[in-house]
């Protein structure tokens, strides 16, 4: 006989965790290793717990459910995911059209077993779609960066910049700066109109735009926030960058 | 919506139908009540018919029209000029069936009895049938106007408290937590089941016009009961009613979709959750409820859609209850959502 099913629990609600807790350990061979509350939560326990499913509300406060598994679809091995929610029209459509597991809760015990047997792994492509589909809309709220230890989500919000690097870009964060693997381009229609491109490999958070100033030669140069470097930008981009701030005010 | 204006748009064929068919209804009044003796009776009605049906074309023609400036004009006013305009054309029409008739009543002429003969007693008279009959005519427009408008009135009250009721999103929710407190905690599921019962037996109430203010606080409180199950102590609703009359009238579900809405996209979008305050304050004869609750700091709001149906609804049924005698507030700060509702602060006897 194989080792138990090992099941992370999300959700927001603790009466909603504490029934599928009871009945996760019910069924044979299963095992509760963990319980969170955001998506956050589930992207570090994952990380930390390597489950073999995880049972993932999709209506949560800060990262919701949808967002976490895109995040969780770019993990090395990434557990299976299975999305639980009590009244979401929109997105049962787009569970069935990416064929990705749900349950309606409250959950019926023979329908979790099933969905426990048939779980698979979320893709990339299809948890993109899935993000596409919802209301929120593709924009994700955090990214997730791996250090040498431990997964870090950085918000969004506080991101100040994105540095192309040749095939890497580099993320400028007040807590420092991180290398992830996406190209400049598709952050950029990502995260419009929050960032606006201020030369051929830079991209900057105009929430975090302390000034921009007259160089030398005619050009401009941003100072971000908290910062003493200053960033340039290219001729081309100055007029749209100076419109874009104006139209923030 | 049906306009505000009662006159109809006198340009469509149904009103032309209406109007001419009160004309020959008014021409066979006359011929019926016989001024002249020494005619056939078909005859004298050919010549009334004929001649009030000139009346009302050229009615007809003018007040098609005016319609747009007189919808500018207070109905008092709008009604006044209306009239006078009838009585005019009537006139008008009038004098020209009298030079008409002059130039027949030249001896000789076989028409000439069928025109008047004295000039100002047939003006006079004109005049006057055409005063009555067109009041008449206007407070008929007036009354069907107003029961029309009544009708889609009530029907769209009745739609919007079909609207009001509970999201779905609720209703799975706490059946989920029930399921979940019937192993762990049976007595309080029960409660949960009482206060759900409560709860959509108000909801699914008739739409009653108004009810005390009491009976509406009290749905709240147990929508706010049933929602703590499920959040935990991420919900924590502040009441600040004690200033207000609760025996003040107001149109049910007013209060209980207010507070779904800070707890759905106020408190459950919070990691931390919040304070939703309810306040009420009565400032000479009126009442002010609102609703504030604290959100997220997303710079992009999501589902807001929900949120605007609420809102409408609310303010139209609000305008239903208290006529032009309500208003509806909502202002948003960095970190707050707040809706004020105002209306007359009528007591129940």
């Amino acid at each position: 006989m194989s080792a138990a099913l090992r099941i992370l629990i999300i959700d927001d609600e603790p009466p909603a965790r504490d029934r599928l807790k009871r009945l996760v350990e019910e069924l044979d061979d299963c095992q509760c290793v963990g319980e969170g509350s955001t998506g956050q939560e589930a992207l570090q326990l994952a990380d930390q717990l390597k489950p073999d499913v995880i049972l993932l509300d999709i209506r949560m406060p800060g990262m919701d459910g949808i967002e976490a598994a895109r995040h969780l679809a770019d993990f090395e091995a990434p557990p299976a995911v299975i999305f639980t929610t009590a009244y979401d029209q929109y997105a049962l459509d787009a569970f069935d059209t990416q064929a990705v597991g749900y349950l309606l809760k409250p959950v019926r015990r023979e329908k979790l077993e099933r969905a426990l047997k048939g779980a698979m792994r979320p893709t990339r492509a299809q948890m993109a779609k899935l993000a596409n589909m919802s209301p929120a809309g593709a924009r994700r709220s955090h990214i997730a960066v791996r250090t040498r230890e431990e997964l870090r989500l950085l918000p969004v919000d506080e991101i100040q910049a994105f540095i192309a690097d040749q095939k890497y870009v580099t993320i400028r964060h007040p807590a420092g700066e991180h290398l992830i693997e996406e190209s400049l381009r598709s952050l950029e229609d990502e995260f419009n109109p929050d960032f606006v491109r201020i030369h051929r490999g830079a991209l900057v958070a105009l929430r975090h735009i302390e000034a921009v100033e007259r160089v030398a030669d005619g050009g401009y140069a941003v100072r971000l926030r908290g910062t003493a470097e200053s960033l340039t930008v290219s001729r081309r981009l100055g007029g749209e960058l100076l419109r874009r701030i104006r139209a923030r005010d | 919506m049906r306009s505000a204006f009662y006159l109809p748009d006198f340009c469509a064929t149904r009103t032309v139908f209406v109007i001419v068919l009160i004309a020959q209804l008014v021409a066979l009044i006359l011929t019926l009540a016989g001024g002249d003796r020494d005619l056939d009776f078909w005859i004298e009605h050919a010549r009334n018919a004929a001649f009030l049906l000139w009346v009302a074309l050229g009615t007809i023609c003018v007040l098609c029209a005016v319609r747009s400036q007189l919808a500018k004009l207070s109905i008092a006013r709008a009604s006044a000029l209306a009239l006078a305009l009838m009585v005019a054309v009537t006139v008008g029409i009038s004098e020209l069936a009298y030079r008409l008739g002059e130039s027949f009543t030249q001896p000789g002429t076989e028409l000439g009895h069928l025109f008047p003969l004295e000039h100002g007693p047939f003006l006079l008279r004109g005049g006057l049938i055409s005063l009555i009959i067109g009041a008449l005519a206007l407070r008929y427009f007036f009354v069907t106007h107003e029961w029309r408008r009544n009708v889609e009135m009530e029907a769209r009250s009745r739609i919007h408290a079909l609207q009001a009721r509970i999201r779905p999103h609720f209703l799975f929710n706490s059946m989920n937590t029930i399921a979940a407190l019937t192993r762990s905690d049976p007595q309080q599921a029960e409660e949960a089941i009482e206060d759900l019962a409560d709860l959509f037996r108000a909801n699914l109430n008739e739409a009653r016009a108004q009810i005390p203010l009491k009976e509406e606080l009290e749905v709240a409180r147990i929508y706010q009961r049933i929602e703590e199950l499920r959040l935990g102590n991420r919900l924590k609703v502040e009441w600040r009613v004690n200033e207000i009359p609760m025996r003040a009238l107001v149109p049910s579900l007013l209060v209980q979709p207010l507070l779904e809405n800070a707890i759905y996209h106020g408190i459950e979008r919070l990691p931390a959750g919040g304070t939703v305050i309810v306040s009420g304050e009565r400032d000479g004869d009126l009442l002010r409820l609102s609703v504030t609750n604290p959100i997220p700091t997303d710079p992009h709001p999501r589902e807001r859609e929900g949120n605007r149906i609420a809102i409408a609804n609310i303010t139209q049924r609000l305008e239903l209850a208290f006529p032009g005698k309500s208003g509806i507030e909502t202002t948003q700060t960095a970190d707050n959502y707040v809706v004020t509702l105002t209306f007359p602060c009528i007591e129940q006897s």
